[in-house]
């Protein structure tokens, strides 16, 4: 029997999308643009040549290495393009991503790439052309809700302050603006660079939507340990338990 | 599941805050008229550009510019909210809780780092079987008498010696104390910190029991000397003194060999610093912060001794000194540098917030499991009052969108989260091990509900945490009121400490014990005459913020005047 993956616990819609998330079995919402992508990222001008930091390894004349022959390089890393990042901030009112949940995702799903886990933002660094596609993928699937999420590469306490009153998420920047007709665009880089021309990445979830696709508990959506008069642990922390107990079981070895 | 405790304490503290007529659940706010007033929101900050115009004339370069924050858009973004010190009426702005603004916070630290303990008693010894000397109880009053004229820095022995100016350092002072009531009754009340009238009965006789018949000096050199210099001179400067004053006490010999018995003891065989020597790659002397363990701090601080009845309330108030000490100074000055590290501590003393989780979680273990210090020590015991507590926790910041903002960082969030459980557990179980143990398990239901927590290094320290609460290997596996803020796991970042010394305090709190780690510092801080409020720490940086705090260790008797 082949062997099949299981992610994480549970049955709520929170499960069900965490383990989408950690599969890459993504629904696709919306296609923005490489050249947006770029813009946004804001590390090269769209269409502008890859800086490298080496030659393509092909003309490096790379050493005889058992691990070279088994690992096939990413096609930035075999150009040898330099590191460069994207970071995201996700609301924690029913943002469809979470910090962790980017990370698992990056892990599991990109080569060659090092996430970076925080409260308020979530980082992953990789070679400059497979960054840029790692982060389409994040900007077009349900792991994005324009309004709820946005890339930031710095201020990013927004993702735990009050939404405003348009539902958008907080940012001392004002990187992002909800237009008349519903879109919402880019107005300036991941850093706060003001852009050239504002980037449209498209409408924002309903409420009921992003509350369907998020993947963080909460006791006014899926509760993580039901109601204060009556527990009712999800199946997540029940394995969470079990994992403290052994670890704390382990530390002690008497012997 | 008992009856459901919350008092939801935070709610007046957000009121006050955010104003009265504020709906604190509402999840939706209009930004725009703070984004139009940004930093003028603040009087604080007007204040300091004032200040800043006025200074650059006369320092002749540039300074305090709020508006060069991030690309132009300077803070304010948001409503700038003042923060209320729990369990107190003082509310204050934020830039009062970082320590060079708040000279109450000063004087905390400064009382720990001028502070030795050195005991009477080996001395005793030299001078009545070395030297056949006597030494009787009006000696020691006479002892004392000079000692309390030499250790501010004035002369004995010696003629034309100079010597400090009394006002510059009339917060120094030495108490002896004693678990000799037959001695103690007999030394000058001023002379004396009188275990029996400072503490309540049951705590005295333990302390007495724990300390014997010893006697100890509790001495508190000259603010201002420990500040010039640093923690590792006040064993040195006390010594000098001490040697001296034995000598013009007891007519010795200035020259023979029994003074470098006594100086001896004083600055090595019977010295007690507040915190140990640090290894090189952290270079600090003695009685720096990052040398004292959590017990110790957990004995400075005197709630226990005026509020026994009140277990979360004594472990809260060490808590806050804790982050006060270890984050904002400790970690955020000696080892970091900057101003960011004041933002995590206040989370942890301000707005009432950790007092409503953490009696939250008493009240519902207290209805369990019977009683403070009832509960049994097991990880199923750990489990359920931690589970409860944390979800209460993360409930309260779903509830109240306005709390979540106040603790807008995941590391403030977790570390309140976490030392909440700590103190549920320490004061429910009785026994610090079981309170770490609650205060990883918290931090790890945390991170799995909404899949967030601190930062990097905050997270790593907590999740590999829970294998160190039990183990037996020395260097991992100490009492949690031994370990400190150089502990292998420890060292390296913020949030932490100070709760930690507040859930190794909660164990002993919860067991009705009179001291945590050592009683000799249990009793030294209970001196009447230190300058900051030991029994009530956070009612210390109210004051402090307010500007209604006198510390020492001012020049200004020696300058003209501005």
């Amino acid at each position: 029997m082949a062997y099949e993956p299981q992610y994480y616990p549970g049955s709520t819609s929170v499960g069900v999308n965490r383990r989408k998330h950690m599969s890459g079995d993504l629904e696709k919402l919306r296609d923005i643009s490489d050249a947006d992508v770029v813009t946004i990222m804001g590390h090269r001008a769209p269409g502008a040549d890859y800086p490298s930091t080496h030659p393509p390894l092909a003309e490096m004349g790379e050493p005889d290495c058992p691990i070279r022959q088994l690992v096939e390089p990413t096609p930035g890393a075999a150009a040898g393009d330099r590191i460069r990042y994207s970071q995201f901030t996700d609301s924690m009112y029913n943002a469809p991503a979470i910090p962790y949940w980017r990370s698992y995702w990056g892990a599991i799903n990109c080569r060659g790439c090092d996430p970076g886990t925080l409260s308020g933002r979530q980082i992953i660094e990789a070679r400059e052309r497979d960054i840029e596609e790692y982060t389409k993928v994040q900007m077009d699937s349900e792991m994005n809700d324009v309004a709820l999420c946005s890339m930031r590469g710095c201020t990013v306490h927004g993702h735990s302050l009050r939404l405003d009153e348009e539902g958008m998420m907080f940012d001392m920047l004002s990187r992002c603006d909800l237009g008349d007709d519903g879109n919402v665009s880019y107005l300036k880089d991941q850093v706060g660079i003001p852009l050239d021309q504002k980037v449209n990445v498209g409408k924002a979830m309903s409420e009921e939507e992003a509350a369907a696709r998020t993947t963080i508990f909460r006791c006014d959506n899926v509760s993580f340990g039901g109601e204060a008069s009556e527990r009712k642990f999800d199946e997540g922390l029940v394995a969470l338990h079990h994992m403290w107990e052994r670890r704390s079981k382990w530390g002690f070895r008497p012997e | 599941m008992g009856n459901i405790h919350t008092k939801k304490l935070f709610v007046k503290a957000l009121n006050k805050k955010f104003g009265k007529d504020f709906d604190l659940a509402e999840k939706n706010t209009d930004y725009a008229p703070f984004k139009e007033l940004g930093v003028l929101q603040s009087d604080r900050k007007k204040e300091f550009m004032a200040a800043s115009k006025a200074l650059e004339g006369k320092r002749g370069i540039s300074m305090y510019n709020p508006y060069l924050h991030a690309g132009g858009i300077p803070m304010g973004q948001r409503q700038i909210v003042p923060y209320k010190l729990s369990t107190t009426e003082y509310i204050v702005e934020g830039d009062d809780l970082h320590f060079v603004n708040n000279p109450a916070m000063q004087q905390m630290w400064d009382d720990i780092r001028r502070t030795v303990i050195v005991g009477l008693d080996m001395a005793h010894e030299v001078l009545e079987k070395r030297l056949g000397k006597e030494v009787t109880p009006e000696t020691i009053n006479n002892y004392l008498e000079i000692l309390n004229h030499a250790m501010p820095g004035a002369a004995v022995v010696q003629e034309h010696m100079v010597e400090t100016h009394p006002g510059l350092v009339d917060d120094c002072n030495v108490r002896m104390f004693t678990g000799d009531d037959d001695l103690a009754d007999e030394i000058d009340d001023m002379y004396l910190i009188n275990i029996n009238d400072l503490f309540p009965a049951d705590q005295a006789e333990e302390i007495k029991a724990a300390m014997g018949k010893t006697s100890w000096q509790a001495i508190h050199i000259p603010t201002i000397v420990s500040r010039t210099c640093d923690g590792g001179t006040t064993s040195r400067w006390s010594a000098m003194q001490l040697s001296m004053t034995f000598i013009d006490a007891y007519n010795m010999c200035a020259g023979e060999a029994a003074v470098a018995d006594l100086a001896f003891a004083a600055k090595h065989a019977a010295v007690i610093q507040m915190g140990d020597m640090l290894p090189a790659r952290r270079a600090r002397g003695p009685n720096e912060p990052g040398g004292i363990s959590f017990g110790f701090l957990a004995d400075m601080v005197q709630t226990q001794r005026v509020k026994p009845w009140d277990p979360p309330q004594i472990s809260l108030n060490v808590v806050a000194a804790g982050t006060m000490l270890y984050d904002q100074i400790w970690l955020g000055s000696y080892m970091s540098g900057g101003v960011g590290f004041t933002q995590y501590a206040t989370a942890a003393y301000t707005n009432d917030v950790l007092d409503d989780f953490s009696y939250y979680g008493c009240d519902y273990g207290v209805d369990k499991y019977g009683g403070w210090g009832e509960a049994p020590s097991t990880l199923e015991v750990v489990k359920d009052l931690t589970t409860e507590t944390t979800l209460y926790d993360m409930e309260q910041y779903e509830s109240y969108p306005t709390l979540l903002e106040d603790h807008f960082g995941g590391s403030q969030r977790s570390g309140i989260m976490a030392a909440s459980c700590g103190v549920t557990c320490g004061c429910l179980t009785g026994n610090s091990q079981m309170a770490l143990a609650g205060w990883y398990l918290s931090h790890m239901i945390h991170k799995e509900g909404w899949g967030r927590m601190g930062f990097f290094g905050y997270d790593l320290q907590d999740q590999c945490g829970p294998t160190n609460v039990f183990s037996y290997q020395g260097d991992e596996g100490n009492p949690l009121e031994i370990r400190g803020p150089n502990y292998p796991n420890y060292a390296m970042n913020v949030g932490h400490q100070g709760e930690y010394a507040g859930i190794s305090s909660a164990a002993h709190a919860g067991r009705g014990d009179a001291f945590c780690c050592n009683p000799l510092v249990k009793v030294t801080f209970a001196n009447p005459a230190l300058l900051f409020t030991w029994e009530d720490i956070r009612k210390g940086y109210g004051m402090g913020g307010a500007r209604e705090f006198r510390a020492a260790g001012e020049r200004s008797l020696v300058m003209p005047s501005v």
